[in-house]
């Protein structure tokens, strides 16, 4: 009878070990600024900013188009460049991809290891302004009229911690 | 107690191990790629119904073992059942057809009178046009047939008599935008002929196979019918280059093929062969080029970008109506988002307005119920400091 | 949460069976007595079911928690020693006033408003701003469990419940939680408090899983984009119109039948024993005979609580057959605030009043049994228009399409590509086969044996991967 209990608490210790680990994700400082030889060397801008909100049917799966969606960030720090003003409004390809699946034969140069866009996440990202010299397709934008500063276009996107 | 019998614990253990799979698969793929555990996200998050829904959602989407079981179920049901999945339709002799098209088709406006979209699009093309009127810039219409519009005979034997059909809301979309005074050319009416003049089979068909998109043929009728409505109404007249044109053979998947994302259904078709003209330059032979000054805008979908940007470039509808004008255009494309995005990035562009006398706005028909962002009015953007204003006469016919 | 979702199966479910056949283990090393394994489970279930249920919105698990509070206190009431039978009558009227009044409120309060507004707007009297209410999903069902429990303890043919915490359990058990099969109290009281647990009652749940979640995802998904098809159409041509009923009528079955065969399959592999909810519904030979095999917990439910009481078949023929008509009027309102609804009851209430008047049989009662077969098919499948149909407006375009009365703006002839193709076919003829085959899930899982494990492997593995390829797809009876 110990023995069984012991197995089982030996279990629960080795799952909240696994938890832990996971919580944990990849070590190291450059798992928690997002810095990587990407980031450091492509684009014109490079900031940390917290993603403010996904509107509502802003990200959808593609059906016969590729499309960017617009989405709007609270800036924490400017690496390189300039940018104007705390928020900015910046352009995802595809975004209801993982950021390292995003490129393709139309869009190549961007990418990142950020898998999942969810409210309220911390990103570092690469950035080009203004989108319209980068991307020629469809924008996704719920904030048209509400800004009338440039539009970012994100070339690489990194999961940050703040 | 009875004896467990032995196909009952094998049953019973088999089944709570294959349920177990998925997820110790998942844990130890992202252990051994050093990833977070997803499975684990739901305790990082504030447990709101958004929150749980898109934890939900990510989960699949990023299972590896639905992933993979994903692509074979979809190939399996195509190579059994003829069925391509929910956004698409298998026709007859190996047409494939875009479901929101063929539904824009039956429904017959059901869904825009139930379904609360967005604007009326008539209010914003009319909307459009008097803006661009201040501006002493005439608007051409151009709405493009669906492909099961044209070509209903491929869809089902059904239809094997018909070789055209024309939805009631199109057709009253049409009707009211001609009673606001705004200018369409009507494809519907062109296409049908250009499908009754063709008695070679050689010439192919106006629209691609397995693509929801014209083909060459459809780009050069609808081409000459829009130049021949400029040309009628006295907006513009022909310029001064002489463009050429040279054959550009291209291979090609089809886009509701690819749409599946069933890689071995991309691998087992073949690629539709086109043969493209290509617009050159009769000098140089370089590739036709837009020209940001032209006085000619032309917006719209990827019915624009087919064989303009994609491959092999400077066939498309652009550049077919720079040769049939003789004079080079400027454009503005959005895939997929004709009824309003293209305008939003048109807002963003002002110089492409400089120096305009027509804009030209084509969309797919669908479009009229399903465009992406409805039918929302856009202002044009402001005139740049600098730029003289033309005034309302100044391009009278 | 859906049972035919990727995280119901492969995290919740597992999770669920693991930590819920570990729980001896855990008590005994923590030294506990063996007598509290039972509490422990349902406390354990509780918490999971309040889990599954809080998955759709966190915040209806208040309301539920409410209905199953005053449920309980008043059992409490009425059962307490000595109570007067004035007390009992007190307490289950509370208890009724309180459930009906919640239910009444969330799904009924804005088809009032609405219809109260449009009367108004008849008088020329300006409508009031329409309360927005958010239904809760399985308000309908859990509200009807509630009710049972307070009734069959009011009644004393149930005990009142052990503690707060089984009764909780009893209203929020995940498996028949948000769509049934209705289940009373005085069925499971005893297996609240003791229940089996063994390899062949598991292995049986897990067969009956494995048939439902195949009926779902295999059968009712794919016909219902036919059924969708023909609804969709705004003209039809009548083959059309036909032929998408039909569709209708085969998703409905193996939609609900199949949610119905996933429930009492998860609850077998946690030691419940629930009722058949379908007892192969479309060989019926009439509509009296179709009421005894279709949805069957909701109408000896019916029977039971609003039938009978109401007088049932005592007070004489007349009586009678208001009686009837009022309980499936009722029961369709029951489905849903909407007129469809209220129509479909007063068309089953009229043809079992019928039937009833000719004493249980149909008119067409000296046909053949096919005949008579084909004929019931045919009155349920024009109920299923109106069960189907968004506004009665809708239902009477539809019924005039089957009539080939009606003609629209839309382009009949393509409907035909949706409906037609090669997989539709093979759909609805499997489809066909199944529903007029003997074949009974129910039974064929009493007893798991060699061939039938080897026939449920494909199933499962088809069913996994068609549930991974498909778009997310609610049961339909979740609506209600």
């Amino acid at each position: 009878m110990k023995k069984q209990g012991g197995i089982i608490w030996a279990l629960i210790v080795l799952s909240l070990a696994i938890l832990c680990i996971s919580c944990r994700g990849k070590s190291g400082c450059s798992a928690i600024s997002g810095e990587d030889p990407h980031m450091t060397t492509k684009g014109t801008i490079e900031v940390t900013a917290r993603l403010v909100e996904i509107p509502e049917g802003a990200i959808f799966k593609r059906e016969l188009y590729d499309y960017a969606t617009i989405l709007k960030y609270q800036v924490f720090k400017v690496h390189r460049g300039q940018i104007q003003g705390d928020t900015i409004f910046v352009g995802h390809y595809n975004p209801f991809k993982p950021r390292s699946e995003a490129p393709d034969r139309r869009v190549k140069e961007i990418g990142g290891n950020l898998r999942v866009f969810e409210a309220g996440q911390i990103h570092r990202m690469a950035l080009q302004v203004p989108i319209e010299d980068c991307f020629m397709g469809g924008i996704v934008n719920k904030y048209f009229g509400q800004d009338t500063g440039p539009i970012y276009w994100a070339v690489w996107t990194n999961l940050a911690k703040e | 107690m009875r004896r467990p019998r032995i196909v009952d614990v094998v049953v019973t253990v088999g089944f709570v191990l294959a349920l177990c799979s998925a997820g110790a698969i998942q844990t130890f793929i992202e252990l051994c790629r050093g990833q977070r555990l997803q499975a684990l996200d739901i305790f990082r998050q504030k447990p709101s119904a958004a929150n749980v829904r898109a934890y939900e959602k990510n989960l699949e989407d990023f299972s590896w073992v639905s992933q993979k079981l994903r692509h074979r179920m979809q190939y399996l049901q195509y190579v059994m059942l003829n069925d391509a999945g929910e956004k698409a339709l298998p026709g007859l002799d190996g047409w494939m057809f875009y479901k929101p098209g063929v539904e824009y088709l039956v429904a017959g406006g059901r869904a825009i009178t139930k379904a609360k979209v967005g604007p009326d699009p008539l209010a914003a093309i009319a909307e459009f046009q008097d803006e661009l009127a201040l501006r002493g810039i005439r608007l051409l219409v151009v709405p493009v047939p669906n492909k099961e519009s044209v070509y209903p005979e491929k869809l089902t034997s059904r239809a094997a008599n018909l070789h055209g059909i024309r939805s009631g809301q199109t057709s009253d979309l049409l009707d009211r935008l001609s009673l606001a005074g705004v200018e369409t050319v009507d494809l519907f009416a062109e296409f049908a002929q250009a499908k009754q003049r063709q008695t070679n089979p050689a010439d192919g068909p106006l629209y691609l196979v397995q693509d929801s998109h014209w083909s060459p043929s459809g780009v050069a009728v609808a081409a000459r019918a829009v130049v021949s409505r400029l040309l009628n109404r006295g907006w513009i007249g022909l310029g001064s280059v002489s463009y050429d044109t040279k054959l550009a053979p291209v291979q090609r998947i089809g886009d509701v093929l690819r749409m599946l994302q069933v890689p071995e259904i991309e691998q087992t078709a073949s690629p539709e062969s086109i043969s493209c003209l290509q617009v050159i330059h009769p000098d140089s032979g370089m590739p036709y080029r837009d020209d940001p000054e032209s006085e000619i805008l032309v917006i719209g979908d990827s019915f624009l970008r087919i064989y303009e940007t994609d491959e092999p470039e400077s066939a498309g509808l652009i550049a077919h109506l720079a040769k049939e004008l003789k004079r080079p255009l400027t454009s503005l494309v959005s895939d997929g988002g004709a009824s309003t995005l293209v305008r939003q990035e048109l807002y963003r562009r002002p110089a492409l307005l400089k120096n305009k006398r027509v804009v030209i706005w084509e969309f797919v028909e669908r479009d009229i119920e399903f465009g992406a962002e409805g039918w929302q009015i856009i202002p044009l953007p402001p005139v740049p400091s600098g730029t003289v204003e033309k005034s309302s006469g100044e391009n009278g016919p | 949460m859906v049972f035919s979702s990727y995280i119901f199966l492969f995290y919740f479910l597992p999770l669920v069976l693991l930590i819920y056949y570990a729980l001896p283990w855990l008590i005994r090393s923590l030294g506990k007595s063996e007598d509290i394994l039972s509490r422990s489970r349902n406390g354990f279930l509780l918490v999971m079911s309040y889990v599954f249920y809080g998955w759709w919105n966190p915040w209806f698990i208040l309301l539920m928690l409410l209905v199953t509070t005053v449920n309980y206190l008043c059992g409490k009431m009425m059962a307490a020693p000595g109570a007067s039978p004035r007390r009992r009558f007190v307490g289950v009227t509370l208890a009724v006033a309180i459930s009906l009044g919640t239910l009444g409120f969330f799904k009924y309060f804005m088809f009032f408003q609405t219809n109260l507004n449009q009367m108004l707007s008849w008088v020329g009297v300006e409508g009031l701003p329409v309360l927005q209410i958010i239904l809760p999903m399985g308000i309908s069902f859990y509200t009807f469990h509630a009710l049972s429990y307070s009734i069959d303890v009011f009644r004393r043919q149930a005990p009142p419940v052990r503690s707060f915490a089984d009764f909780a359990c009893y209203i929020s058990l995940y498996p028949q939680l948000v769509a049934g099969p209705i289940i009373r109290y005085n069925t499971v009281a005893d297996q609240l408090v003791q229940r089996t647990h063994t390899w062949d009652k598991f292995a049986s749940g897990v067969s009956l899983f494995i048939l439902g979640l195949s009926k779902k995802v295999l059968l009712a998904n794919p016909i219902g984009g036919i059924a969708d098809a023909a609804f969709n159409a705004h003209s039809l041509q009548a083959s059309d119109a036909w032929f998408g009923v039909t569709a209708y009528a085969f998703q409905i079955y193996f939609d609900f039948s199949g949610y119905s065969d996933m429930a009492v399959g998860l609850g077998r592999m946690i030691g419940f024993e629930f009722m058949k909810n379908f007892d192969s519904p479309y060989l019926a030979d009439g509509i009296t005979d179709f009421w005894r095999r279709w949805h069957i917990s909701l109408s000896t439910f019916l029977r039971d609580y609003l039938y009978i009481p109401l007088g049932g078949n005592r007070k004489g023929p007349r009586r009678t057959y208001l009686n009837l008509t009022i309980v499936m009027l009722l029961g369709g309102l029951w489905h849903g605030a909407n007129w469809t609804f209220i129509a479909w009851g007063a068309y089953h209430g009229l043809l079992l009043a019928f039937e009833r008047y000719l004493g249980k049989e149909s008119i067409y009662h000296r046909l053949p049994r096919p005949g008579r077969i084909g004929i019931t098919f045919v009155l349920i499948l024009f109920s299923w228009v109106l069960f189907r149909s968004p506004t009665l407006g809708d239902a009477g375009h539809y019924l005039g399409g089957m009539l080939g009365l009606v003609g629209g703006d839309g382009h009949p002839v393509l409907v035909a590509a949706q409906l037609y193709g090669r997989g539709q076919w093979i759909l609805m003829a499997l489809g066909a086969g199944i529903l007029l085959s003997p074949f009974r899930a129910h039974d064929w899982s009493r007893t798991v044996t060699w061939p039938k494990a080897l026939a449920l492997v494909p199933a499962l593995v088809l069913a996994v991967m068609a549930m991974c390829s498909q778009a997310f797809n609610p049961f339909l009876y979740f609506q209600f």
